[in-house]
């Protein structure tokens, strides 16, 4: 009978898990990471953009590889307001062009993958965890969903002094291992629905003013999201654009839409329209984003266990954060295992230092400030509905201001915040606003 | 005991696969490469056929280096030995190249331990000619058995196989001596569920490289595009000709219409 045993487990390919299992491996840790997918990357998406000061950590040569994991470098990024009427556009071209690139999760992880394979890093494709082995309260290893062999058919077990769970925001292992109590909620989570679509040839740079070394990468607010809490999102790859919204659960469940509707919805607007006319949709899919913060945070550690990346819902949305968090996180966590490693002692006193590096990090720092963002977002719905139509109304008031009483034009402006919104509540929103960070 | 040789080919995956609008090439950009799904079938028939007999599997490919990604996922059916035949001088092969390489091969490999069987799939999906299987089998004078859908039974003792093989009119019942060279329909084999076990194995495993001057002798003009007749000039999908007559009822009386329809129908010889 075949059996298994690895110092360290890891579950899942993601770049959390990745960047884990690339560090262990540097250090010649018996190491094995199990993916479900194909390959790594097959089953993901994102966005997305990547960044390369993260990246660097793990593969320091970046962006100096032969086979570039990455689409476009991001040299112009802003947001899109969208009105019932038309759009306001607020865009910033970055100096460094080399900070930021789109990418798709299909090579992105493919490529750590490679690099890690390279690196000594054992990867088993297309076996799912199945569950966690637990002995005397302590993980001490996995099962998967494939047999031990041709002629013994129970699940096979794969032993591990440490396990790392990797295993993405669906975190069903985190929980087994009782890090997390119960599922998450709806209102803990972003839906995001996503296109890639492909314009006809030389559109793409046309119709965005960029040549091949520039990249753009909007975010989308307002209308875009038929006024629910959420925004849209919209990136330029090599060949292609990655299109997509993110709306939190709970309040699509509320509105009745289905998710394709308002990713149609979205297209008709008559700004999108136009820029995506002609598009072809080489894909879509959907795929959750964790956005239950340091209210819905799991334990990160248990005797035997760790958990990275979106499963401990790792996640910034306000600054398109979460590949990099995994990536840090999946760090930390390697660089606890060492530690456990070399003391031989693996129980929760020795990974308790994985939450120390963690509350040391930007990470936790930023949770904290952002503790209360999703509660704010989800009760001020006139982020989504009222101001973007707001902005809208005031830059076209300024913009057709030729020829009138400037002073006249100033009045309308403060006539329409008050019709809209009223200066009570637009005061009211910006203390909101600013008493989350302060 | 059971001597297995599996010869697989690395396909893009079609289902995947778009034509770019615009220049009307294959978009191959991110499209995974996998194997051809009626090899997948003769590696599936070969694990069954090793878990009931014992005995080994040996597998061999023609192909870029990358390739190699094929043969490891070829482990996971059991495979014992992998082994990647890549070489400038092999590329442009025709199927009558192509199935002189790999008759060379096979040969060389069965020096000292002939093979039982020689499995190929029926065709590959990217190129459809199913010229391959029984181009080896004639280089090696052994029999081929082409479109196989069952395999009833094998008697080791007494090198007997008996299998059934689909043609336009039906099923055909065959008995064969051994060693044969068969070709796989896709409902022959199921695939395995592959155990961790061979999950692992494959991921540790790199095949044995085969090239143009070693260590099989090879004709060097009967190889690649040396050694192939065949010139693609174009590649394209033919066209379904329709003739069509359109009657208008509203112009034409009904009894016209039919009286012409008749016409035709003669006229072609039908009626
Ligand atoms: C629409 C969208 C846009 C985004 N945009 C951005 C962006 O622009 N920038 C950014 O930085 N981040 C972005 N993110 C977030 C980012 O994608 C995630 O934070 C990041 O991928 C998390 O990495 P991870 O490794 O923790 O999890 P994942 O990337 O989800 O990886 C988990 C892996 O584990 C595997 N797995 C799961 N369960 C099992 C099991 N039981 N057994 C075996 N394998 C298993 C999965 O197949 C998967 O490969 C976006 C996310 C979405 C959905």
């Amino acid at each position: 009978m075949e059996s298994y045993s690895f110092d360290v487990v890891i579950v899942g390919g993601g770049p959390a898990g990745l960047a884990c299992g690339i560090k262990l491996a540097e250090k010649g840790v018996n190491t094995l990471l199990i993916e479900r997918g194909r390959f790594c990357g097959s089953k993901n998406l994102f966005g997305g953009v990547v960044y390369t000061s993260s990246i660097k950590e793990i593969v320091p040569e970046f962006p100096e590889v032969s086979q570039s994991p990455v689409e476009r470098p991001v040299t112009e990024e802003g947001y899109i307001f969208f009105s019932t009427k038309g759009v306001v556009k607020f865009f910033h071209t970055k100096s460094d062009s080399q900070e930021a690139f789109t990418a798709l999760r299909a090579r992105f992880d493919a490529f750590l993958s490679e690099y890690a394979l390279k690196k000594g890093l054992l990867i088993a494709p297309k076996t799912k965890v199945v569950d966690i082995i637990l002995e005397n309260f302590k993980v001490s290893g996995v099962i998967v969903d494939r047999p031990r062999s041709f002629k013994d058919l129970r699940p096979a077990e794969v032993k591990a002094k440490i396990v790392i769970l990797a295993e993405g925001v669906n975190r069903l292992l985190t929980e087994k291992a009782g890090l997390v109590k119960g599922p998450f909620k709806p209102e803990e989570v972003v839906l995001a629905i996503k296109e890639v679509l492909q314009l006809p040839k030389g559109e793409l740079e046309k119709r965005f003013g960029l040549n091949e070394k520039k990249g753009l990468a909007a975010e989308l607010i307002g209308e875009i999201t038929s006024g629910l809490p959420g925004t849209g999102f919209l990136y330029t790859n090599t060949n292609t654009l990655s299109f997509g919204i993110g709306i939190f659960l709970n309040t699509l469940v509320n509105s009745n839409l289905k998710p394709y509707e308002i990713l149609e919805r979205a297209k008709a607007h008559p700004y999108l329209h136009e820029l995506l006319d002609g598009a072809e949709i080489l894909e879509y899919g959907a795929h959750l984003i964790p956005e239950w913060g340091l209210q819905g945070l799991p334990k990160l550690y248990g005797n035997g266990v760790m958990v990275v990346g979106d499963a401990a819902g790792l996640v910034n949305p306000l600054f398109r954060e979460g590949t990099n968090l995994a990536i840090y996180s999946g760090i930390m966590a390697a660089e606890t295992a060492l530690e456990a490693l070399e003391k031989g002692d693996f129980s929760e006193k020795t990974l308790k230092s994985y939450e120390e590096r963690f509350k040391e990090s930007y990470i936790y720092k930023d949770l904290l400030l952002f503790k209360n963002l999703k509660k704010f977002l989800l009760n001020n719905r006139q982020i989504f509905e009222t101001y973007p139509n707001l902005i809208y109304e005031i830059f076209s008031l300024y913009f057709s201001a030729q020829g009138q009483y400037k002073k006249e034009v100033v009045r309308e402006i403060i006539r329409t915040i008050k019709r809209k919104r009223g200066l009570f509540g637009v005061l009211k929103d910006i203390i909101n606003l600013g008493r989350l960070f302060w | 005991m059971l001597n297995i040789l599996v010869s697989i080919k690395q396909v893009p995956d079609t289902t995947n696969i778009r034509i770019n609008p615009e220049t009307g090439t294959l978009i191959r950009e991110g499209v995974p490469s996998i194997i051809n799904p009626y090899d997948v079938v003769a590696l599936s028939l070969a694990c069954y056929l090793k878990n009931q007999f014992g005995g080994s599997i040996t597998v061999i490919t023609m192909g870029p280096p990358q390739a190699r990604l094929a043969l490891k996922e070829a482990m996971e059916f059991g495979a014992d030995r992998i082994i990647l035949l890549t070489d400038r001088k092999f590329a442009g092969a025709d199927t009558l190249a192509t199935s002189y390489t790999l008759a060379e091969t096979i040969k060389y490999l069965e020096r000292e331990n002939p093979f039982h069987l020689y499995l190929f799939g029926k065709q590959a999906i990217d190129g459809d000619t199913a010229q391959v299987g029984p181009g080896v089998a004639a280089r090696l004078k052994v029999p081929v058995i082409t479109y196989v859908t069952k395999i009833e039974n094998i008697d080791l003792k007494e090198k007997i196989i008996i299998l059934h093989r689909k043609t336009e009119k039906g099923v055909e019942i065959i008995k064969a001596k051994l060693p044969v060279l068969i070709t796989c329909e896709k409902d022959l084999a199921k695939s395995p569920f592959v155990p961790l076990s061979e999950i692992l194995k494959a991921v540790k495993s790199e095949p044995e490289i085969f090239a143009a001057d070693g260590p099989v002798k090879f004709e060097r003009e009967k190889l690649g595009l040396k050694g192939s007749p065949t010139q693609v000039k174009k590649v394209f999908t033919p066209e379904l000709k329709k003739d069509t007559l359109i009657y208008d009822l509203s112009t034409t009386s009904i009894d016209e219409v039919v009286m012409k329809i008749i016409h035709i129908l003669e006229e072609k010889k039908i009626i």
